[in-house]
């Protein structure tokens, strides 16, 4: 329910967002933010805080966002808090990107990485997922440097974990069992 | 020698003139002879049986009630003899009965000493599984807690020694592993 709910708003968003021509840099954007979010406890409790005045919330997202992000990502955010979901902005977000995929005949693989990518790295590995999934791939990569190392990637319900965190805990799950 | 062949001698040297007869007259010996002759039957004939049949009753009476004691006497014998072969039975009875509360005191101390080794041998069983698991779980949370050791110190070396050059190389080494499953 909550799920379809959150495509639900998701679609309405991408409608407006495709008719202004800016589908990448949003959800890009949009992407981005929905990530801030997710690993900033207190950001997230403030954006969806029903007792704070929704005027301090979207202060709080111009604050953040302000000149940095596109004009369409600031509404889409503030649309989203307004509308009192501010809890589901994440998942919100990821919904936003599917469809957007979707809507390009794309599956959508989230991509963490300790370091930025550089181009040529991001062509290389949808290159290389869209062969092993077989699909045309979007990536949106997420500077995690929780993973310290390699590449994590998400493509539906698969996930390829490469990450140097991984084999640690591997490590330490050898360790612990041996 | 024949007394009455002395008779007349002994008269004559101790009387002189006057002799003094002993012997009765023939008529009065004749006469005693009769009577003594009809007493003997008379008493032959009357008294001899009624004193027979007196003592035979007598006789009889006494062989009664010798018979009546040795009744008496072998009755007493048998009550005596029952009496003994109960007695026995009673001792044999007891003495079973000893004997059978003794086994059956020695079965139940037998029974009470196994179930103590047993009880005794699986609380040292338990003892032991207990102690070995609690040895496996002291094994288990130090061998948990060197490996987090480990992995947090093998973490903080690689995250400062990784350099962007080699996160770049990572990048690349997963992406070329990919490519190679396809």
């Amino acid at each position: 329910m909550a799920e379809t709910l959150d495509r639900t708003y998701a679609e309405g968003l991408l409608t407006v967002v495709e008719a202004e021509g800016v589908l990448e840099r949003v959800e890009d954007e949009l992407y981005q933010v929905a990530r801030l979010v997710e690993g900033n406890t207190e950001l997230r409790e403030q954006l969806s805080d029903a007792s704070v005045p929704v005027e301090q919330r979207l202060g709080v997202i111009e604050e953040l966002l302000g000149d940095q992000a596109h004009q369409q990502t600031v509404a889409a955010v503030s649309y989203i808090v307004q509308a009192g979901r501010g809890r589901q902005l994440a998942a919100v977000a990821d919904a936003f990107a599917e469809l957007a995929a979707e809507r390009r005949s794309r599956a959508l693989a989230e991509v963490r990485t300790a370091v930025e990518l550089s181009e040529e790295q991001r062509e290389r590995l949808a290159r290389a997922l869209g062969e092993a999934t077989g699909q045309q791939i979007d990536l949106k990569v997420v500077v995690d440097p929780a993973i310290m190392g390699g590449v994590v990637a998400t493509v539906g319900e698969t996930v390829i974990d490469g990450s140097v965190a991984r084999r640690l805990e591997d490590v330490r799950a050898r360790l612990t069992s041996s | 020698m024949n007394m009455w062949a002395l008779m007349p001698v002994l008269a004559t040297e101790e009387g002189g003139e006057e002799s003094l007869s002993l012997l009765p007259e023939i008529p009065e010996l004749v006469w005693g002879i009769i009577f003594f002759a009809l007493l003997f039957a008379f008493l032959w004939k009357f008294a001899l049986p009624r004193l027979g049949s007196t003592l035979d009753e007598r006789a009889a009476r006494i062989q009664g009630r010798l018979e009546e004691a040795e009744s008496v006497r072998s009755e007493a014998e048998e009550l005596r003899s029952q009496y003994q072969q109960r007695l026995s039975e009673a001792r044999e009875e007891a003495r079973s009965i000893v004997d059978e509360a003794r086994q059956t005191g020695e079965r139940r101390r037998e029974e009470l000493v196994r179930d103590a080794e047993e009880e005794a041998q699986q609380i040292r069983s338990q003892a032991r599984e207990d102690a070995e698991a609690e040895r496996g779980r002291v094994v288990q949370e130090l061998r948990g807690q060197l490996a987090a050791l480990s992995v947090e110190l093998a973490s903080k070396i690689v995250q400062k020694e990784l350099d962007e050059e080699q996160h770049r190389d990572l990048v690349d080494l997963y992406i070329n592993e990919l490519s190679g499953l396809n």
